[in-house]
């Protein structure tokens, strides 16, 4: 079974990149550019981990996260948060997120945070 | 001729023109990150790369940033950073000359090879597990060559290259470009660094420069509040001449008008205080002499006419009110020379000081003193007529009585000689 991703950046370029990157590491990786994308994918994609940034037009990745958790309870999800909206982090853990990554990111770290989560549903 | 410049595709390229462009773009561009977009932009354009990187350090972050990328595997600026220990910022920490093979730049095929040489592993000791996790980075980012770049011992920042389209391997002379261009940006990114923490620390110095001025300035005005209650209180000591300062301060900055002088900026401010202050040393004579009605001796001259030093003195703190205490000093010299206390003569005299003479002198005419009553404006007008060229400034003089003679037509002037 393949370690199914989704990652949900306003930014295509970030998009892109990441998927990439994921990609070489054997993971099957989808990709959306809003809340409300996300939530569609998440529905038709059903990704053991989402990779969420918090700020986005349309529908924020607060309450992304909150309709995703509702639903998905399982399903993982690592916030990514700029400096500006560092003060959102506590919001997003109390909201159900699994953990939260700051830009600019290390690529190891959050390589191993991915992978550690997929590991933690494989677990169970 | 090396084997690289047999290369039809180098041939054209010519590297010592490309750093004097550089060199010369450093200079007009005062802020690096423009001038990073350049580098990038040109060696994706010049050398067909899949991309072009450029990371620099953040000193107050302790953490090395990726700023600046080009081509179909760029990186997203702004997304992704090394920490200051990551094994690849740690590899080139070590310095130059500590460097495996004296050799400060890494190519993905060398790390490979390396990897696999017993010899290297002596060479690089305990090394070995970090070069491991440097060729993860680099395969991870899809780069063939890292070349970093100091400033003195610094590491400044990190050029970052994709393979060629081509296939081709790096040249020595293009990584000789890339290492010379990678010193070059980092000297202009410590040098931008360094420019603006001096700017900084100007605007910085300048606030705190205004702050004192303004400290100052408040504790000046205090003290002058204290010099004019105290000329009040030399007025209030002969109760005929009360209003004399106020009035005199009235006249003279009409006469000052008149003779059109300069009282736009703090001109007017220091004639003003000169025309109100000009007698506060009397504070500092005894009160039978100041009070006294009648004559005075020589000897009580000697000392009245000591209130012009004994009034400058009392102004000595006041740093702005340099000119003022000048002024203060020469409002008893005559135009003739013969004043006190330096004989001043002319233009010797502060033209200030002058008009303070005029107006001193006619306001004593006309109100009554303790020691004689006063007498009618027309007389105090001839008065001065008659000592213009001896004791005042003729033209001074012309002034004022022009000046005098149109406020009683308007109406405007009360001198207490009007009553008489």
């Amino acid at each position: 079974m393949k370690k199914r991703l989704l990652l949900v950046d306003d930014e295509i370029e970030i998009c892109e990149f990441l998927k990439s990157f994921f990609e070489d590491r054997d993971f099957q990786v989808m990709t959306a550019y809003s809340g409300v994308q996300a939530l569609a994918k998440v529905e038709s994609f059903n990704p053991h981990v989402v990779l969420l940034d918090i700020q986005m037009p349309e529908m924020d990745g607060l309450t992304a996260l909150r309709k995703i958790k509702e639903k998905h309870p399982k399903t993982k999800v690592i916030m990514v948060t700029a400096v500006e909206t560092q003060d959102k982090i506590e919001e997003a853990m109390r909201a159900g997120a699994d953990n939260y990554i700051t830009k600019p990111l290390s690529l190891e770290y959050l390589e191993k945070d991915v992978q550690e989560k997929i590991d933690s549903l494989a677990g169970v | 001729m090396t084997a690289s410049s047999k290369d039809p595709r180098n041939k054209k390229f010519d590297y010592q023109e490309a750093l004097r462009d550089v060199a010369r773009s450093m200079v007009r561009l005062r802020k690096p990150d423009r001038l990073l977009k350049m580098i990038t932009r040109f060696i994706d354009r010049q050398f067909g790369l899949h991309h072009t990187t450029i990371l620099v350090h953040e000193p107050s972050r302790k953490r090395y940033v990726f700023v600046n990328s080009k081509g179909i595997r760029r990186v997203p600026v702004g997304l992704v950073k090394f920490d200051a220990d990551h094994p690849l910022i740690r590899w080139f920490l070590m310095g130059r000359r500590k460097m495996p093979f004296g050799q400060d730049f890494l190519l993905l095929s060398d790390v490979k090879k390396m990897q696999n040489k017993a010899q290297f592993r002596l060479a690089a000791n305990s090394r070995a597990s970090e070069l491991t996790q440097i060729q993860k980075t680099m395969e991870m980012l899809k780069v063939e060559l890292v070349v970093p770049g100091y400033f003195k011992h610094d590491l400044v920042g990190i050029l970052m290259l994709g393979g060629k389209f081509s296939g081709r391997f790096f040249t020595d002379q293009e990584i000789l470009f890339f290492q010379t261009l990678a010193n070059d940006c980092s000297m202009a990114i410590k040098t931008a660094e360094y420019n603006n923490r001096l700017t900084e620390k100007n605007r910085e110095l300048e606030k705190r420069l205004a702050e004192i001025e303004k400290l100052r300035h408040k504790e000046q005005r205090t003290y002058y509040e204290i010099i004019r209650s105290l000329a009040e209180e030399v007025e209030a000591k002969s109760p005929t001449v009360f209003g004399h300062v106020s009035e005199v301060e009235k006249l003279g900055m009409m006469t000052a008008r008149e003779l059109g002088l300069d009282l736009s900026g703090p001109g007017k401010d220091i004639l003003s205080a000169a025309l109100l202050l000009h007698d506060v040393g009397k504070i500092g004579i005894p009160d039978q002499i100041l009070t006294k009605p009648g004559q005075l001796t020589d000897e009580e001259w000697k000392v009245m006419r000591t209130h012009v030093e004994k009034g400058a003195k009392i102004l000595e703190p006041l740093s702005d009110f340099k000119k003022v205490k000048e002024i203060i000093m020469a409002h008893h010299e005559r135009f003739d020379g013969t004043g006190y206390p330096k004989g001043l003569k002319a233009a010797e005299i502060p033209i200030e000081a002058r008009v303070v003479s005029v107006v001193d002198s006619f306001h004593a005419i006309v109100s009554g003193r303790c020691y004689r009553e006063g007498r009618p404006i027309e007389a105090a007008f001839r008065e001065l007529e008659h000592c213009s060229g001896t004791q005042f400034d003729p033209v001074v003089v012309e002034a004022f009585i022009r000046v005098i003679r149109k406020e009683i037509a308007k109406g405007k002037i009360d001198v207490p000689a009007a009553q008489s």
